[in-house]
């Protein structure tokens, strides 16, 4: 870990000041026990606050999309194989241009929860050594991902008849305070105006009450099917702990069976809201 | 606020059968914002449309409802109206209360709610309509058609005549097509080569006229009135404007083994070739995957011999872009082919019929080469195998057409008449003969045809069996033809010199690439499809694009020539006006939230959004996009669905008009959800609204 | 002339006749201006009939559905939402219903693990010429949620806000 903490460091450090990058984003030592930060170095001699440890949960590419990193002529990014598929997602939506973000990559054994436990995210990853990037630090680490991680959670929903799962549901979304977290701290929520916030017409109401709660939670996932890459971001971020990441996987294993597509892997491909095949299914409708 | 006049029609009795249509005018005049609202009993005549017109001017009305029958049957006619009395015509809707209301329910209570409901919801869309205007496209003055077979020459002449420019691409080395190959055409049995060649040779010279033979449509982008066409001409070989057509070149060819394209394999041509003596242009082309130049690397025959130097084997494909204003699609048929290699995988052959085995077997198409006086006997009617003149031809009819367990189930029309016609050519050529038909039924609708059919079976004496053959085997000298007779209930075997198959009308092979260019549909066949198969039989459902000919089903001479001056009079009523309007049911994007994700580009089905650079004075970007071309925009709405913000909305259809239709739908009456076990008075209202 | 949807839409009863105190079903249908709404046409031109409480909100093409619409429905008290349009291949805009049928298979998806009812959600292809079908479909919807009564579920959660 301290062996890429010093390369990273290393390799901002010589982008910085050769005039590579205006600046970097990273991880740097948070204030609060073991949690890292997301910190923007634009100093050489700053580089030495970047870190990396299994503390580094954050997806930085969320800033790519943010001031002032989106203004920036070009930047550079530390990145996990996990956080690489978002901007492959963000590279498909045209949201960055390739030439003007440099990637630091770097290979990762999983990182860690608040709580200590390892997130599924972690368990499923078939990134740990990342291949596209720009530079990589860090030993090779072989992934071994395990297959029934991903979905595993959904089981318990299954097993539900429709009207538990809408009680479970209900309860869950009852709680939101619609502080929009889960939204802010996605990198794949692009949208300079978010629908929530459009009022002309108001398709999703703004009070926490139930019936706008459920909009809004169905509107996120539904606007995330087929882009979402499971990089957990808005679970983490949500306040009241509402299992969102229980609809992301749902819409992406619906998105793997129906269009055979995943998110966050090839940038070339179209997104599968964004296209159609002819003999896409058909049975459900009359 | 809103001022919307509300018109309830009876329709005589239609309507106020089952709608208490005074009730609904009540009830509408209710609704805020609705300044006025009358029921009439006919409210689309012109008494009615005064009564609209009226108020309109009285209430100075910003939006009408009009309250009577579909849309799809009155919309203009009540558009056209308040324009009339000054009113923008996208400020007046309709609400559908005969189709969808009275003719499809009882006289109930339910019924005149739903009627009342229906107002209502076009109410507060009305309220939300913006003023619109038409759409100005300029239009291009010029056509292309695709094909120079019959149809296609007859909607080249006439557009030319006209007074435009035309741009006629035929793929084959000449025009002519089909028509070219017949020897006599039913029913008058005139010489087909003599009505078509003048029609050729005009087509050649007419001077609004370009010709692009041996030539491909590549690709085409635009829309109607204003089309892109980037045209391959294909390397020909030979420079036909230094060419003189003398001919010494096919003279000369070594390469003499290759069958007739024209003569449907019954003679051979040479490698370097100009199809038929009536060519147009009466040019060579060299057939470079026979030229012995071309495949082995010396020869050169032909180069030596030409007098002007016009041979030419370093030519190639050549890509010229054309632009037009509308297009005529006139690519025609072929047969049917019966042997196992045939052009139609999907289509099963008849291997009991022994087409392509037996070279006494041949199609109806073979046989118009054989009657025809330029044919390969010089009109003699001689079977292939020896070149005897057969005593006894059996022609069967419906080979394909009509033959569900073959893959084809529709009837290629045009057969009854033309075997009809060998059987009589047959006869008078072949006086001792005998000609056989097998046939299921004989279609012979159409001017002079049934009388056609009678003279060949009564005069010339041709022999017509009801029923299919079940077999044909050589046996000898014969062809051994075993079928039934339905109508006897005999089965019968009839010994044969020559055996000719009226095979299946099809669209030419491979053409649905084509119609994919064009961005036109085709039904299950490949044939091309109509926009309204009575209404609109010429047009397709693409703006601009018109049919002619067979390639979008059977058909014979008359109604191929009836229908190219029908596709060419719709190209001419495209070009009288110098700008066309189009429906202003267009996308717009709001620029300020646009994140330029491209989605609307990607998903658009007519390529009418692009991504639009925004810059400030210096001429630094500041942001990119999305920007809606309006005459490329049909109005389907995807790319507003699409988009994650809602930054793109089509007019016409916005979200907030659809947003207010949705809400006005369960506001009614403020009977939010009474259900049965609560008590009248317990409703939740207050907390609904 | 353009105003705010939630100006007007909300706020009177303008007029109508008394409300029904007995509960009927409320079936939104979103259905495409060529197909399906000319199907609808067909079944009125041919006095076919079909029970009384189906909305028909008319959109160019399928294409233009937004799965919000549906919720926006939901939300406004419908209990049960159909969305009809031309059967693949016959889209007059060529490509409207493929993209539409790609976005009901997510949102459906959706909404199914969200546990909703998805008797209460119909998809159909009903062609020009399909007035029968626009009938029987109605039919059976119509039959379905009756069977079902109101939409419980949801106008709770409507109630609540």
């Amino acid at each position: 870990m301290s062996d890429r903490t010093d390369k990273i460091r290393e390799v901002a450090r010589k982008w910085l000041a050769d005039g590579t990058v205006e600046a970097v984003v990273g991880w740097e030592q948070g204030t609060y026990r073991e949690k890292c930060s997301p910190v923007l170095v634009r100093k050489p001699e700053d580089a030495d606050r970047l870190l990396f440890n299994d503390r580094c949960t954050n997806n930085l590419m969320t800033y790519l999309k943010r001031d002032p990193v989106r203004g920036m002529e070009k930047v550079g990014v530390v990145a996990k194989g996990c956080d690489i598929k978002s901007l492959i997602g963000l590279l498909q939506e045209s949201q960055v241009e390739r030439e003007k973000v440099m990637v630091l990559a770097v290979t990762c054994e999983g990182v860690k929860k608040d709580d200590g436990t390892v997130p599924i995210k972690c368990q499923a990853c078939d990134v740990n050594t990342p291949t596209f990037y720009d530079e990589i630090v860090g030993e090779k680490v072989a992934s071994n991902p395990d297959p029934e991680a991903r979905f595993k959670d959904l089981e318990k929903l299954d097993a539900m008849t429709p009207a538990e799962r809408n009680s479970f549901w209900r309860e869950e979304l009852d709680k939101c305070i619609r502080c929009y977290a889960c939204r802010q701290a996605c990198p794949l929520c692009i949208c300079s105006r978010c629908i929530a916030e459009k009022n002309q017409p108001q398709w999703v109401e703004t009070s926490p009450h139930p019936r706008g709660n459920f909009s809004w939670n169905l509107v996120r996932a539904y606007h995330l099917a087929g882009r979402c890459v499971e990089c957990e971001a808005c679970e983490t971020a949500c306040p009241v702990n509402i299992p969102l990441m229980l609809l992301n996987r749902a819409m992406a294993r619906t998105v793997k069976g129906a269009f055979d597509y995943e998110a966050g892997k090839d940038p070339e491909v179209q997104p599968p809201l964004r296209t159609f095949n002819l003999d896409d299914d058909n049975s459900f409708i009359l | 606020m809103s001022k919307i006049g509300v018109f309830v029609c009876h329709c005589g009795e239609n309507i106020s059968r089952t709608v208490d249509c005074a009730r609904v005018a009540k009830a509408s005049g209710q609704i805020r914002g609705v300044a006025v609202a009358k029921d009439y009993k006919y409210m689309c005549s012109d008494p009615g449309q005064a009564l609209i017109k009226n108020a309109i001017k009285e209430h100075k009305l910003d939006g009408v409802v009009v309250s009577a029958c579909s849309p799809h049957m009155h919309e203009k006619t009540f558009r056209k109206a308040v324009t009339e009395a000054g009113l923008n015509q996208f400020l007046c809707e309709m609400a559908n209360i005969r189709e969808h209301c009275s003719w499809v329910h009882e006289k109930e209570e339910p019924t005149t709610r739903k009627a009342i409901e229906l107002v209502r919801l076009m109410v507060e869309k009305v309220k939300r309509n913006m003023a619109l205007e038409p759409i100005r496209v300029d239009v291009t003055k010029r056509a292309l058609v695709i094909g120079g077979g019959v149809a296609g020459i007859q909607a080249a002449l006439d557009i030319a005549d006209g007074g435009h420019e035309v741009i006629l691409v035929e793929k084959d080395p000449s025009v002519g097509g089909h028509m070219a190959q017949l020897s006599e055409t039913f029913p008058t049995l005139d010489c087909s080569q003599c009505i078509l060649t003048p029609k050729m040779v005009d087509v050649g010279s007419h001077p609004n006229i370009k010709l692009y033979t041996y030539s491909e449509v590549e690709k085409i982008e635009g829309f109607v009135g204003n089309f892109k066409v980037t045209i391959k001409k294909k390397a020909r070989s030979v420079d036909i404007d230094k060419c003189t057509g003398c001919g010494e070149c096919q003279l000369k060819c070594p390469s003499k083994k290759i069958p007739s394209e024209f003569d449907r394999g019954l003679k051979n041509r040479t490698a370097i070739y100009i199809p038929f003596p009536q060519a147009v242009p009466a040019r060579p082309v060299i057939d470079r995957e026979h030229c012995i130049y071309f495949t082995k690397g010396k020869c050169k025959a032909c180069q030596k011999v030409c007098p002007t130097e016009a041979v030419d084997f370093e030519q190639t494909d050549e890509y010229v872009e054309e632009e037009v204003g509308g297009i005529v699609v006139a690519t025609g048929f072929d047969l049917y082919t019966t042997d196992k290699q045939g052009p139609y995988p999907d289509y099963k052959g008849y291997g009991e019929y022994g087409y392509g085995e037996d070279p006494d077997i041949i199609d109806g198409l073979q046989f118009e080469r054989l009657a025809s006086a330029s044919g390969p006997t010089g009109g003699a009617i001689q079977r292939p195998s020896d070149g005897k003149e057969p005593k006894s031809v059996v022609f069967l009819q419906c080979i394909g057409s009509r033959h569900p367990s073959k893959g084809i189930e529709f009837c290629s029309k045009i057969c009854c008449m033309y075997t009809a016609k060998h059987t009589m050519l047959y006869k008078h050529k072949v006086h001792h003969g005998t000609a056989y038909v097998f046939y299921m039924d004989i279609r012979a609708p159409g001017k002079g045809y049934d009388e056609f059919v009678r003279r060949a079976i009564e005069e010339d004496g041709a022999v017509y069996l009801r029923g299919r053959v079940s077999r044909i085997y050589r046996s000898g000298d014969h062809l051994i033809v075993k079928g039934a007779d339905t109508l006897s209930g005999a089965a019968v075997e009839i010994e044969a010199d020559m055996v000719v198959l009226a095979t299946a009308v099809m669209p030419q092979p491979g053409i649905e690439g084509l119609f994919q260019k064009l961005g036109i549909s085709y039904d299950q066949y490949k044939f091309a499809s109509e926009a309204h198969p009575k209404l609109r039989p010429v047009e397709c459902a693409t703006a601009g694009i018109f049919l002619a000919g067979a390639c979008q089903g059977p058909k014979d001479i008359p109604e191929s020539v009836a229908q190219a001056s029908a596709a060419a009079s719709k190209a001419l009523i495209l070009f009288s006006r110098d700008q066309m309007l189009r429906e202003p049911v267009v996308a717009k994007v709001n620029e300020n939230t646009c994140i330029a994700c491209w989605y609307c580009v990607e998903i658009c089905p007519f390529t009418a959004i692009s991504k639009k650079d925004i810059r400030d004075r210096q001429g630094n970007l500041i942001k990119r996009v999305a920007e809606v071309n309006p005459s490329l925009c049909t109005g389907c709405g995807t790319c507003a669905a699409t988009c994650f913000s809602n930054s793109i909305d089509l007019d016409g259809f916005t979200d907030e008009q659809i947003y207010s239709e949705i809400n006005s739908l369960m506001a009614v009456g403020q009977d939010l959800f009474p259900e049965p076990e609560k008590a009248e008075g317990d409703s939740p209202d207050e907390k609904a609204a | 002339m353009s105003e705010s949807p939630q100006s007007e839409t909300q706020k009177d009863g303008a007029g109508l006749p008394e409300a029904a105190t007995s509960w009927e079903p409320r079936i939104v249908a979103f259905i495409c201006n060529w197909c399906t709404y000319t199907g609808a046409d067909l079944a009125g031109t041919s006095r076919m009939k079909y029970p009384p409480y189906v909305r028909v909100i008319k959109i160019p093409c399928t294409g233009r559905f937004d799965p919000l619409f549906m919720i926006k429905a939901f939300e406004r008290g419908a209990d049960g939402v159909l969305v009809s349009g031309c059967h693949p291949g016959d889209c007059h805009y060529t490509a409207g219903n493929y993209n539409a049928r790609r976005k009901y298979t997510v949102f459906k998806a959706l909404l199914e693990t969200l546990g909703m009812d998805m008797d209460r959600v119909w998809f159909s292809w009903i062609s020009a010429s399909e007035g029968g079908k626009w009938v029987d479909t109605i039919r059976k919807f119509t039959e379905v949620i009756q069977e079902k009564g109101p939409f419980r579920e949801y106008r709770e959660m409507i109630d609540v806000g």
